[in-house]
């Protein structure tokens, strides 16, 4: 087996793995219909915040039950200035402006949660940021002026261009996967460089980061704010995927939704995060097709604890769980598995 | 004197909801001292206590009365929350006590998830009204101003059920085994202490004031799956402004928030009945901001 295993390490034939899925991502769209390509659609928006949510959660090491929030915060900054007459009146400047926004305003908002959050030690982020969507709904009712009230607003201007060359869907499509792929690359470079290490070294340990230079406090807060970022693009690219966006949508239970998302792909995971993603959208999607709506949150929650048990490192650990296994098949002394579990335990997983 | 009326109707609604939200907030502490962990399903598991009763006093109504039937559905939820508490300490939370604390959150809500989905299949998502031995909407007269039954017999439960567990916390075996377990379980488990036991007791024991919390509530809100999922913030809110390691403070600081929410919500009109549960946030914020410690806390000093 460990030929095999050898075998998928090379460089070589990663980067041919990666440039075979990049086709596919490319290509699929335009032979396949309107629904899958729909699903793919949602698949990489919710990989987004999931990859957000990883950074602050996975890499950092505090849990947030807030990134709703913040991809609803996103999604209302982009139809306000989609909407409004200034924002018309700038042509196709529109909606770089919009992406703006919603990288901005949700940005300003998570540093400012952060910077009283990351006080505390512990798990105060977990308990600070779940009040989030709850005051996120009726605020959006209040604000109707800007988020259009319990109805919500649609955004219909995601149109293909030229619809003989590509379809809406297929559009929509190609839109979300750009801002995916420059989004997730981000990602993976900012994990693996000086930011990385430092969030890393502020999960391991907060008094270790602090006798290093390393502010946990600092990076804490930093983590925090990219995670909103990220959370505001998801809700910028939500507008484009479902042109519509309501109260509803920032619901608290999507928000724990996506924490489950994050563990059940893998923590600390670049795939991981598209695998919440996947996991995000595709349960919910599955159950209502099969007619088994109402057990959605029963099997997510038996999924996420289940995982916890017998997976902490998530699905995106799985081939090296496996190969773990098979190790220790071999040589049954070689006992490579840790006492306790963790979900935000393993930084080496990419 | 409309204005004193008013005024005194505020201060003890927000006495009656405060009460649930320190009866919730109490149970998390409890939790918190036993294992250090941060239960976020204790509200979810108030709200399955809570359809136990209905179901029993649903069932037992037309036979003994409303009284006798919600009655022994108090009695039957206390049992049930009791076994329930203890079961999820010894079947899922003991592999996650002594680990990363971020990973035994995730599992609390993950069992938050699966028991709110549990409750929409069985009981469905719709608002259930529950029995009580009297109509929530009854109220007395002292003078001019009136004051809501429920409201002021809520309050005052909750403060016989809070003098009962200081009692057993104070003065019997059980308490002070569990106290020994939330101060130092390996010296505890040292001195002969079965902490494996004594964790399972002190999570069914916050169940049950979860249980009784939810019960007491459900007359008033209706019962849905998602009921205390507002309960949960406030709760937790007071946790963090109380202080975690202090059960007072934490009481104090849920009825303390809730009669503030409640005053702000009437005599500030941006705030309204719609955003009042941001009253708790911002007083979260500005005692993060102040006193990281919590008001009644004392600050940790970490050894390495």
């Amino acid at each position: 087996m460990t030929t095999v295993a050898s075998f998928f390490r090379k460089p070589l034939v990663l980067w041919i793995i990666g440039i075979a899925i990049a086709v596919i991502l490319v290509v699929l769209p335009l032979v396949s219909d309107p629904l899958i390509n729909q699903t793919l659609t949602r698949i990489l928006v919710a990989a987004v915040a999931v990859l957000g949510l990883n950074v602050i959660m996975g890499y950092t090491g505090q849990v947030s039950l807030g990134q709703i929030f913040f991809v609803g915060v996103g999604a209302y900054a982009a139809a306000f200035v989609l909407r409004s007459e200034w924002g018309q009146s700038l042509g196709a400047g529109v909606y770089v402006v919009a992406f703006l926004f919603a990288v901005v305003i949700p940005g300003v908002v998570g540093m400012i949660v952060a910077l009283a959050a990351a006080r505390l030690r512990g798990l105060a982020i977990a308990m600070v940021t779940i009040a989030l969507p709850l005051i996120g709904v009726p605020l959006a009712k209040r604000l109707s002026d800007i988020t259009g009230g319990s109805q919500g607003i649609s955004v219909r201007y995601f149109k293909s261009p030229d619809p003989a060359i590509l379809a809406d869907d297929q559009w929509q499509y190609f839109v979300v996967l750009i801002i995916a792929a420059a989004v997730f690359a981000l990602g993976y470079f900012l994990v693996r460089g000086k930011y990385g290490r430092a969030f890393a070294i502020v999960k391991a340990n907060e008094a270790v980061a602090a006798s290093m230079g390393v502010s946990p406090y600092r990076y804490k807060v930093l983590a925090f704010t990219i995670a909103s970022i990220f959370g505001g693009i998801s809700g910028f690219m939500t507008l484009v995927a479902y042109q519509f966006y309501s109260p509803d949508s920032l619901n608290f239970g999507h928000s724990i939704e996506l924490v489950i998302a994050t563990i059940v792909g893998g923590s600390a995971s670049i795939a991981g995060s598209v695998l919440g993603g996947a996991f995000y959208v595709l349960v919910p999607q599955l159950t209502q097709a099969w007619g088994l709506g109402a057990f959605t949150l029963v099997i997510q929650g038996i999924v996420i604890i289940l995982i916890l048990f017998v997976l902490p490192g998530g699905l995106a650990s799985l081939p090296k769980a496996i190969r773990r296994r098979m190790k220790k098949h071999r040589t049954p002394d070689s006992d490579g598995r840790s006492a306790a579990p963790s979900a935000t335990q393993d930084a080496s997983t990419h | 004197m409309g204005d004193v009326g008013t005024f005194i109707q505020l201060v003890v609604d927000g006495l009656a909801n405060g009460s649930i939200y320190a009866a919730l907030a109490l149970a998390i502490v409890l939790v918190n001292q036993a294992t250090g962990l941060i239960n976020f399903s204790q509200g979810g598991m108030a709200v399955l206590s809570a359809y136990i009763a209905l179901t029993v006093s649903n069932l037992l109504a037309p036979s003994i009365g409303v009284a006798g039937a919600v009655t022994l559905g108090i009695v039957v939820t206390l049992i049930f929350s009791f076994l329930l508490g203890a079961i999820v300490e010894r079947v899922i939370m003991r592999r996650f006590e002594r680990g990363d604390p971020d990973t035994a959150v995730v599992a609390t809500i993950g069992l938050f998830t699966l028991i709110t989905g549990l409750c929409g299949i069985i009981w469905s998502y719709n608002f259930l009204p529950f029995p009580w031995y009297f109509p929530v909407t009854d109220s007395f007269m002292i003078g001019t101003i009136g004051i809501s039954v429920w409201s002021l017999t809520t309050f005052i439960a909750v403060l016989v059920v809070m003098a009962v567990l200081q009692i057993v916390f104070r003065s019997t075996k059980l308490g002070l085994g569990l106290r020994a377990v939330a101060d130092n379980p390996v010296s505890a488990a040292l001195s002969g202490l079965k902490v494996g036991p004594l964790l399972m007791a002190g999570w069914g024991l916050a169940a049950m004031l979860g249980a009784i919390a939810g019960t007491l509530v459900a007359p008033k809100l209706q019962l849905s799956p998602n009921m205390l999922d507002g309960a949960l913030v406030y709760a937790l809110a007071a946790v963090i402004i109380g202080g975690l390691g202090s059960p007072i403070g934490a009481v104090v600081a849920a009825l303390g928030i809730t009669v503030l929410e409640n005053l702000a919500a009437y005599y500030v009109p941006i705030i309204g009945n719609d955003l009042k549960i941001a009253v708790p946030f911002i007083a979260l914020f500005l005692v993060l901001i102040f006193r990281p410690q919590g008001l009644f806390g004392r600050k940790v000093v970490v050894r390495v």
